[in-house]
């Protein structure tokens, strides 16, 4: 790649060959992670073991085909997934339009939005909204005492009900996602447009959004598949419905035997992942041509803002409608509920017997500090360890480097590996080798570094795209190294996409409950277990005074990370 | 480290005290095997129990009575027996102790248990341990009827199996469909056990009209949404929690219909258990007097006689209300057929 050597020999052979020992390096790191638990899953899906040694057996499979529900679960979950990711994307991409790119007030709103109910548990974030929507909720009960029938505004436990809720539930994910990518948008082809003539609509639709096109693109991918495997909403509004999903499907046939009946789980994982095989692959042929969708080039990078003039004040509205949507609501009722002596609808009569009591619990409770350390050692772990690995395979992916597809692909196939199938894997992998971390936190940071790894990528490929080749390229003509051109051009450009797949990568390790549950020893306890304990024991309303402290605390250390990206420069001007 | 030792004497003492104090249960446990125990030195339990109702109280009073630390997981039954099974599969297991309602049928099975019965067990009726000696029962669930007191007034609270089909019920009933006895099929095993096979079978096909709301959560979230006003009766919840929420002033009561289903959670040892002598010494614990009683303060149903439970009401007597008794082994044989009922009639 270079003719200028380094001054000794070593250096300037890791120089040369710099790209192909990090590939290297990436795939071997990725192989360890991904393969075991995959090879674990096709094997419970599809081969039997017995005396006369291994057999392909595809009657798991066949069996969850046939059912009479399955084709009516494939349906509902696509249209579940695809329901939602637009939802998600019209909340939260609108959002960050409007924060990265115009001068609507109130943006602050929206990051403290998103993080919030990033660091809300998924459990608890759900049933405050159906709190809020269910029959007894203060919305069908104004309904029925405004009309006074008995019919229902909006019958929540439906699929209608299910894509809201998660549609909510990944708006911030979406915010996070694309504001880093509208930050990218070079002000230089815009603004070229504009002193051509072109309307600020014309220069909107025609360079602002094609250039943004992959990033949303890899979004929709992702909450896509998020929506696919999502357990939660689908469980607990879904099911109650009659609604079935492949996720709830897994579920069921892994709990209708005990002991538990894991290869069934195993088959319809398959499923699942072939599900997101095919997605992939569709995204690979859309995003071809990644070249031109580089916008950031060796000028400077500050987007230029729009103004909006009138406008500014509906789009100050929208944020704050935003805000009132995923968070005063459903925090408004978790506050109400962390008050109520028990579960309790919102009404007059309780009023007068709220009371303090959970928070004090909570604070006067020494095992809850123990928890809080350990979750926040394993979530920064993993983070860290994600972001590091996705970073560089980051760059050999969109830089077309050999190896790339193979990195891209082990790196994305954990998107089809439900939590407990996963949680699974990981423990029989370290039950069979002579490695003592089961049990132990380290187990549980190796499967969310599986687990998160596509998330990563997607924040890194997302951001590296927008970086041109050429600024790595008018460095190693000047005499740098591979390795220095990382560190000190390419790194530095991906911070703000490293630190919101960081903070994402925390807050969602903070909160994954499949995981630990099958994973966690005596001491290697997390938060969202002391979360899942308290549900499972009637004590909701202690459950949400925990949920509120913890998603404060989250939020306030997520938007501390925020202001530092701010101050290098690099950051979002909020 | 000067205050490491003085907890440490301070544990020592108490547990000196304690084993003064209760002569009795000093002389049920054979002191070679609290030697052996202690020599162990810790005990590491995969617990059904919700940790600060009972697993950390029976831990901590485990641990000043013997000076042995108790390592305990929680987890659901499907994932405690998830880890059983993956662990024994593959020779390294972590767990000596476990308990729940259903699991140890099938970890039986595969000789994942330990074949052992603490000397106090002679004490307790016959149904409350295993014949072939695997586990040993610790407390009573009783599954009955939970509603809502200000959605059923007193004198429509149904009483029978057929007042539950009266049309005012339809839309109104919850139960959740996990695979499991605290669930529809539960309550379809009481059911079948209190009317036959056929009548059975004709109730709940009348039963499957009234359009039962199916919940995928845990009985006690199935009671809260009772509580809170969504549905006005919750099939087959713990009777015990209705209380635990009437006491807090929730709008909540229990009701036994003709038959009630009583389950145990029991507790065992597993069979390659790292420390066997303190699993033995803690399953002892856990059904001495001293142990029952932190049931009984936990609000469950002891199984010891001669421990009443808070609220005795709650404990069928045959009089006030009739409850069938299921094993473990009972459940884990019913519970395919309860289920495949369950999604022939209900789903």
């Amino acid at each position: 790649m270079t003719k200028q050597g380094g001054p000794s020999y070593f250096s300037s052979w890791l120089s040369a060959h710099a790209t192909q020992i990090i590939t290297g390096l990436i795939v071997v790191v990725s192989f360890i992670l991904v393969v075991p638990p995959l090879l674990i899953i096709v094997r419970g899906a599809v081969v039997d073991v017995d005396a006369q040694g291994w057999s392909l057996n595809l009657h798991r499979l066949s069996f969850i085909i046939s059912q009479k529900n399955f084709i009516p679960s494939i349906i509902h979950t696509l249209a579940f997934a695809c329901g939602s990711s637009v939802i998600a994307l019209l909340l939260g991409g609108f959002s960050a339009f409007l924060v990265a790119r115009t001068n609507a007030p109130f943006k602050i709103l929206t990051h403290i939005t998103s993080l919030m109910s990033l660091g809300t548990p998924y459990v608890l974030y759900v049933s405050a909204w159906l709190s809020v929507l269910n029959k007894s909720g203060p919305i069908n009960s104004l309904w029925r005492a405004w009309t006074g029938s008995s019919q229902l505004l909006f019958d929540v436990y439906s699929l209608s009900g299910m894509i809201l809720i998660e549609g909510l539930l990944w708006s911030p994910l979406a915010f996070l996602l694309l504001s880093t990518s509208f930050r990218y948008a070079n002000p230089d082809f815009e603004e070229a447009a504009l002193i051509s003539g072109a309307s600020q609509r014309h220069v909107l639709m025609r360079i602002t959004a094609p250039l943004a096109a992959p990033a949303i693109l890899a979004l929709i991918l992702l909450i896509f598949i998020r929506c696919l495997e999502a357990f939660e909403v689908p469980s607990l509004v879904g099911l109650p419905g009659k609604v079935h999903v492949l996720t709830t499907d897994v579920f069921e046939y892994i709990n209708r035997t005990m002991p538990p009946d894991i290869d069934s789980g195993n088959a319809v994982a398959l499923i699942l992942l072939a599900l997101v095989i095919i997605l992939l692959m569709i995204y690979r042929v859309l995003t071809r041509h990644r070249g031109s969708y580089a916008t950031l080039s060796g000028k400077n990078f500050r987007p230029r803002m729009i103004d909006l003039g009138r406008g500014r004040s509906l789009a100050g509205g929208w944020l704050c409608l935003n805000f009132l949507c995923v968070v005063i609501i459903p925090f408004a009722m978790l506050v109400w509920l962390s008050l109520s002596p028990f579960y309790a609808p919102v009404s007059w009569a309780g009023l007068q017997r709220l009371t303090l009591v959970h928070f004090e619990h909570i604070l006067h409770s020494e095992r809850y500090l123990a928890l809080i350390g350990n979750t926040f050692l394993l979530s920064t772990i993993s983070a860290s360890v994600v972001m590091i690995f996705a970073a560089l395979s980051s760059f050999l992916i969109v830089r077309n480097h050999k190896g790339a597809v193979l990195i891209d692909l082990l790196a994305s196939l954990p998107l089809g590996f439900p939590g407990i199938v996963l949680a699974v894997g990981v423990m029989q992998v370290f039950l069979a080798l002579p490695i003592g971390i089961y049990g132990s936190i380290w187990i549980i940071i190796w499967a969310f570094c599986i687990a998160y790894l596509p998330y990563g990528l997607r924040y890194c490929v997302a951001g590296m795209m927008h970086i041109h080749s050429e600024i790595e390229e008018a460095a190693i003509m000047s005499g740098a190294h591979m390795f220095d051109v990382l560190r000190r051009i390419t790194l530095p450009l991906l911070v703000p996409s490293l630190i919101a797949g960081w903070t994402f990568i925390f807050l969602v390790s903070t909160r994954a409950l499949s995981v630990p549950i099958i994973l966690s020893g005596a001491g290697s306890q997390t938060i969202a277990l002391a979360m899942f304990d308290l549900w499972g024991n009637g004590q909701s309303p202690e459950l949400a005074a925990l949920g509120l402290m913890w998603g404060a605390a989250t939020g306030i250390l997520a938007y501390f990370l925020h202001r530092i990206t701010e101050k290098t420069g690099l950051g979002l001007r909020a | 480290m000067q205050y490491v030792n003085n907890t440490r004497k301070a544990l020592i003492f108490a547990a000196y005290l304690a084993m003064s104090v209760l002569p009795l249960r000093a002389q049920a446990v054979d002191q070679s095997l609290i030697d052996a125990a202690q020599k162990e030195g810790r005990v590491v339990w995969y617990t059904t129990q919700i940790i600060d109702q009972l697993a950390r109280p029976l831990a901590e009073a485990f641990t000043r009575t013997y000076g042995i630390k108790v390592d305990y997981v929680r987890a659901d039954s499907n994932e405690v027996a998830l880890r059983l099974l993956n662990e024994g599969k593959a020779g390294r297991v972590q767990a000596d102790v476990f308990d729940g309602t259903a699991a140890v049928a099938a970890l039986k099975r595969d000789h994942l248990v330990m074949q052992w019965l603490p000397p106090h067990t002679k004490d307790l009726p016959a149904d409350f341990y295993d014949p072939e000696g695997y586990w040993v029962a610790t407390n009573l669930y009783v599954l009955t009827l939970g509603y809502n007191t200000d959605a059923v007034p007193a004198n429509k609270v149904p009483h029978h199996f057929e007042d539950l089909l009266d049309p005012q019920w339809k839309g109104k009933m919850v139960w959740n469909t996990s695979h499991s006895s605290s669930a529809a099929p539960g309550f379809i095993g009481v059911v079948l056990a209190s009317m036959g096979e056929e009548k059975g079978r004709a109730y709940l096909k009348a039963l499957s009209a009234q359009n039962i709301a199916s919940l995928s959560v845990a009985a006690r979230q199935v009671l809260d949404q009772v509580i809170a006003g969504e549905y006005s009766i919750a099939l087959n919840i713990f009777n015990n929690h209705a209380l635990i929420s009437a006491a807090k002033g929730a709008p909540s009561q229990w009701q036994a219909l003709d038959n009630t289903m009583a389950t145990f959670s029991v507790i065992s040892a597993t069979a390659q258990a790292p420390h066997p002598h303190a699993a033995k010494l803690f399953i002892d614990f856990a059904i001495s007097h001293e142990g029952q009683a932190i049931y009984r303060d936990a609000d469950y149903i002891p199984i010891d006689p001669a421990i009443a439970p808070r609220h005795p009401e709650l404990r069928p007597n045959g009089v006030d209300f009739k409850a069938t008794y299921f094993t473990p082994e009972r459940l884990d044989a019913n519970m395919p057929k309860w289920y495949a009922l369950y999604r022939e009639y209900f789903e």
